[in-house]
């Protein structure tokens, strides 16, 4: 009990260590970003470029010829600084020493500013969203692992301080899941959960097994941003509501205690259910949510597709159907396809805290990767 | 275990009506006794929904889901934490629900038994035979809300509207609109004892008690108005009337019948005795411009609407009608018209005793 209060308190203070601001520019620098900082490389051009043409005159573009002329000016600064490494002074040494640290910092500060401003954020990033998850090929297996996941991103929405508000939840009877929504909110939330769309799998000997052989079971994982009252307007008359209460004189001259409710959108097809709350009108908002995201993430697919369907790093149901990790339990490590990134201790990982993050963070740093390798193809 | 049910019995029992109760639940729950730690709460709901239908009891798995989920700690079985779905029951809470469950065998409404239901965001303490609020209700609630979001003019003197609510209840219309409005004010009237008594501790558990004035009162009684004229002039009157058509108490369900209060839903011949006593009164204690929303039945909007034409002197119209979720005309928006400031002077100083028209 003790050693766990310990265990759990040192997490703490290493998960704190980790997500400092240092770590964040260390996690930058050794990305494949940096090969488009290259000399020479794409990048380059595409900034020489924009300095030369004079149609850059709104802010961003502006902003962005500072930060790149800050940049080369700070390169050369640290370039005519590292002669001075050899000088025969040893205090001067010293000197042009603190001077290039100081002086590697601010070009990773600029680089990453140029990368903010070049990579345009998408509508949905400061959305709420709706997560789901869905048990896959596995039998109880895989409902023990949906389990677990679910529990994983609810710590996570802990961690990263989000609301998290379970819409539904279907269990199988040894405590395995079968499906559960819920929705969550909070700064960035859509941001850094978009990457977890799609198919997960996990290699483990399972519980429910007897000779301890190794089973692969899949859940999959659906993130669907909570469009605003402006990003979708759905027209009442569309939608058919169903209690349990339909029939009868309804009112006073009934008590019925069932509150389910199930919202159809009769155009489309889609339904929402809900059942989590004693009150007929929470059910019916927290079904409302639900639909309303499942209609604009069905919108926001037809529109992406279009975009980006090149890209490694897919969101939305074209992710859906797509292996993006394995949670491998023999060898004690979790991979991510998409970027090819390993990382151990499964245990700590599941927890949902700053091994979660750390991962969510290179895919977003990945993917500003990949859609900042557009914009420089594109504009060229 | 004879000493063991009656310390729960002690434990568990609320103010209920029925003084029977112990006996027969002892003598008919002892076959149902599954064996303490081999059943879990799933293998439990479905045991006591066996039994309900085999009882004709409505509502069969529901009922056992809201009481193995109330004995658990939860509200709905489905937002029970999942390690409870599949762990074994202990004893205790094995018989808490045998308990619970006896006395739905007697047709004692859900909302009773667990002693505490919701409405709109709130909890609140249900105890017979105080009226169960209905989830028509809610929508209620919702409409008076978008009606003062949209009008900013309804606001007294101190920021916010002053509400009369007739017929409180359990208080849930009154302390669900004193929660979401933050500077509204709220007179509650109620003729029921055990109305008064009830909303008093709603709002006390919800920390309200400091905006509402609970007020017994029997608005039936010539001149009882007169009590509320201190209060000042409301902006809103808001009101789940007993609208009930008298002939159809008969046909009620027992959960109704048998421990709902009777005269919180039976509304005389036509169901609008009290509609009409709520009408003739509100002139006199309404602002100019003020408000009435009530919930009838679906047959009393035309019957209100005539009512309010045959009596011009009451300066009220009818302005909407709204439908319940369920599609029926259930809510109406009545508003006193602003063409002749305060109240009918030949009136002065009582309204009229209200008749129920035909």
């Amino acid at each position: 009990m003790r050693s766990q209060l310990l265990r759990s308190a040192a997490r703490c203070l290493w998960a704190r260590q980790v997500v400092s601001p240092a770590r964040r520019h260390l996690n930058c620098g050794s990305l494949p970003l940096e090969e488009l900082f290259a000399r020479g490389g794409p990048l380059r051009t595409f900034l020489e470029r924009q300095a030369g043409s004079e149609a850059q005159l709104q802010v961003r573009g502006s902003e962005l010829l500072a930060a790149a002329k800050l940049l080369s000016e700070k390169e050369q600064e640290l370039q005519e600084t590292e002669h001075l490494l050899y000088d025969e002074n040893e205090g001067l040494r010293k000197l042009a020493e603190n001077e290039i640290s100081s002086c590697q910092k601010e070009i990773t500060q600029l680089k990453h500013q140029i990368i903010l401003l070049l990579v345009p954020s998408e509508e949905t990033d400061e959305n709420d969203l709706i997560l789901e998850v869905t048990a896959g090929v596995g039998g109880q297996e895989a409902m023990l692992f949906t389990s677990e996941m679910f529990d994983m991103y609810q710590q996570y929405a802990a961690f990263k301080r989000w609301h998290f508000e379970t819409l539904e939840y279907f269990p199988s009877e040894i405590g395995g899941l079968r499906h559960a929504s819920a929705s969550i909110g909070g700064l960035e939330a859509y941001k850094h959960m978009k990457f977890e769309g799609g198919v997960h799998r996990v290699q483990r000997v399972p519980k429910t097994e007897k000779q301890g052989r190794i089973h692969t079971s899949t859940m999959t994982v659906a993130i669907l941003p909570q469009p605003t009252e402006i990003n979708l307007v759905i027209n009442p008359k569309d939608l058919r509501i169903d209690t349990k209460r339909a029939s009868g004189a309804g009112g006073q001259h009934v008590n019925t205690t069932d509150s389910a409710v199930r919202i159809v959108h009769l155009p489309t097809g889609v339904v929402s259910e809900c059942q989590q709350e004693r009150s007929q009108l929470k059910n019916r908002e927290m079904a409302m949510k639900k639909l309303r995201a499942k209609l604009y993430s069905m919108y926001l697919e037809e529109e992406t597709s279009k975009r980006y369907s090149a890209r490694k790093i897919q969101v939305g149901t074209k992710g859906r159907s797509e292996k993006i990790r394995t949670y491998n339990f023999p060898q004690n490590r979790v991979t991510d396809h998409r970027i090819n990134k390993s990382l151990h201790d499964l245990e700590t990982f599941m927890q949902g805290e700053f091994l979660l993050d750390e991962l969510v963070q290179s895919l977003k740093d990945y993917a500003d990767y990949e859609s900042l390798v557009e914009i420089i193809s594109k504009k060229a | 275990m004879e000493l063991g049910g009656r310390m729960l019995w002690a434990l568990l029992s609320g103010p209920g009506r029925r003084g029977g109760t112990r006996g027969w639940a002892f003598s008919s729950w002892q076959p149902h006794l599954p064996l303490a730690g081999s059943l879990n709460a799933t293998e439990l709901v479905s045991h006591w929904t066996a039994v309900f239908e085999k009882r004709g009891i409505p509502e069969a798995q529901a009922s056992s889901e809201y009481i193995v989920a109330h004995v658990l700690g939860a509200k709905t079985f489905q937002s029970l934490r999942p390690v409870l779905w599949t762990q074994p029951l202990t004893s205790w809470q094995l018989q808490c629900i045998q308990e619970l469950s006896s006395r739905r065998l007697q047709r004692m409404p859900v909302q009773y038994i667990l002693g505490e239901w919701d409405f709109q965001g709130l909890s609140l303490k249900m105890a017979p035979p105080v009226f169960i609020p209905r989830p028509e209700t809610e929508e209620l609630v919702e409409w008076v809300l978008e009606e003062v979001a949209q009008s900013p003019c309804t606001v007294g003197a101190q920021g916010g509207p002053l509400i009369l609510e007739v017929g409180c209840g359990s208080g849930a219309i009154a302390l669900s609109l004193l929660s979401q409005l933050p500077q509204s004010r709220v007179i509650a009237v109620d003729k029921g004892e055990a109305a008064i008594c009830l909303t008093q501790e709603n709002a006390q558990r919800l920390r309200l008690l400091d905006r509402i004035r609970i007020v017994p009162l029997d608005v039936t009684l010539e001149g009882s108005w007169a009590h509320l004229l201190p209060w000042g002039p409301m902006d809103l009157v808001v009101s789940n009337p007993p609208y009930i058509f008298h002939q159809d108490m008969e046909q009620l369900a027992p959960e109704i019948r048998s421990y709902e209060d009777p005269l919180a839903l039976d509304g005389g011949e036509e169901g609008m005795d009290i509609i009409t006593h709520i009408l003739a009164l509100a002139p006199w204690l309404l602002k100019d411009s003020g408000s009435i929303f009530l919930e009838v039945d679906p047959r009393h909007p035309e019957l209100v609407g005539s009512w309010l034409q045959s009596r011009p002197n009451l300066f009220l119209d009818l302005v909407a009608v709204r439908r319940d979720f369920c599609g029926r005309p259930r809510f109406l928006h009545i508003r006193k018209s602003g063409r002749q400031r305060g109240c009918p002077a030949d009136a002065w100083p009582g309204p009229q005793p209200a008749r129920v028209p035909g």
